[in-house]
């Protein structure tokens, strides 16, 4: 799969093919700075300075390296289609070969940070357990009923959510077996097909 | 198990059948055990036709104090011969003694089960629902391509009938923790029933 740029893009990363493979590599590591902590406008403008060029250019190009970064590393772009892709800017090999190297290299963390940023539903962390064995009550005394006690767990990126929870021995059983099933479906050989032909 | 005065002097009344027919005495028995169950709550004690012959002030006084016994009996899990030593000093014959313990013995389980869902406990879990998803892609990223597992836990709460839901997703990795814990649980609580 290929990523079409756009013109405004490209006019953008032309910007590349002025200065030398050093300065590349520094605005590839803003870039990354971008993605992970977000823009950092001051940087820009010392960035300019040094190069003698306006800000806004260099803010530009550190945008346009940005998106193209993430729209790859989305997209689980193939170092191959990498290259195919940034081939109608017009590189030269070495800044070619320097953007792929950059690319392969950064793109599970781009990856991680744009799979923190999905929207995600509360999930399983953890369940502690502990086995009582009830003996009596202001109610009724002289009974011997065994109760697991459970203390679930969950949350997505930001919120941690703990649930006190119990049950019996039967119903014990009957949840472990059942999720039990749900975990031997993904082994079945409609789930096995299914997956196979989307990985494709 | 101890009785107050007051419920003793009430059983005391109880067992006299100048204040209570026995025929009276079997109606009020099954109707002390039946309401404290709410099997027939559509009339009043006061209204049932077996009881009209039966003085007022003297009928809830009886029938307070059955409840009382009752209760304490299941609560402590007495057995008969408990009951009939109370009953004894209360001047009961020998055939009312009978008559309540056979009633209350078939009704002994369910009034435990109903004692033993007073007070406070975690909501209960008494079914599990799953839905297995293959998450393929969101707004950020694409080929996520890995299982979910959407869990809802059912619960009950305090005797309650109605069910509450709690639900999270899990990971295949996850849910292999998950019911490796429970299986764990699973395999104590087997070596725990042994002992």
């Amino acid at each position: 799969m290929l990523l079409l740029l756009e013109d405004e893009h490209k006019e953008h990363l032309e910007f590349l093919t002025s200065v030398d493979l050093e300065v590349v590599k520094e605005f590839c590591r803003i870039a990354m700075e971008f993605i992970r902590k977000g823009p950092n406008l001051k940087v820009y403008h010392t960035a300019a300075q040094k190069l003698d060029v306006n800000a806004e250019a260099v803010q530009h190009v550190v945008e346009g390296l940005m998106y193209l970064l993430t729209e790859c590393a989305k997209l689980m772009i193939s170092e191959i289609d990498f290259q195919d892709s940034i081939m109608t800017l017009g590189f030269q090999e070495d800044l070619k070969q320097q953007l792929v190297q950059f690319y392969l290299e950064n793109r599970k963390e781009i990856r991680a940070i744009l799979c923190k940023m999905s929207m995600d539903l509360p999930h399983y962390h953890n369940l502690e357990w502990r086995l009582d064995v009830q003996l009596a009550s202001r109610s009724l005394r002289h009974h011997i009923t065994p109760i697991v006690t459970m203390k679930l767990h969950t949350g997505d990126c930001e919120t941690k959510e703990v649930t006190v929870l119990q049950t019996d021995a039967v119903n014990l059983l009957h949840l472990t077996q059942t999720l039990q099933q749900a975990l031997d479906e993904m082994k079945s050989s409609h789930c096995r097909r299914i997956v196979r032909n989307i990985n494709k | 198990m101890e009785l107050s005065v007051e419920a003793l002097g009430g059983l005391q009344l109880c067992g006299d059948s100048a204040h209570v027919s026995d025929k009276a005495f079997i109606v009020l028995v099954r109707r002390v055990c039946d309401n404290l169950l709410k099997d027939s709550t559509d009339t009043s004690v006061l209204d049932d036709e077996g009881l009209s012959n039966v003085d007022r002030a003297v009928l809830k006084l009886c029938f307070a104090s059955l409840v009382t016994l009752v209760l304490e009996a299941a609560k402590h899990d007495s057995d008969a011969s408990t009951i009939s030593t109370i009953l004894e000093d209360c001047k009961f014959t020998a055939d009312r003694i009978d008559i309540l313990n056979k009633i209350f013995i078939s009704k002994k389980p369910e009034i435990q089960a109903l004692l033993s869902n007073i007070g406070h406990t975690p909501p209960h879990i008494v079914d599990v629902d799953w839905r297995l998803d293959f998450y393929l892609k969101n707004n950020h990223v694409d080929k996520v391509n890995e299982p979910v597992y959407m869990v809802t836990l059912k619960t009950e709460e305090g005797g309650q009938e109605e069910t509450k839901d709690v639900q999270f997703a899990c990971s295949m990795e996850q849910l292999q923790d998950l019911v490796g814990k429970l299986k764990d649980a699973c395999k104590n609580l087997e070596k725990a029933s042994q002992l």
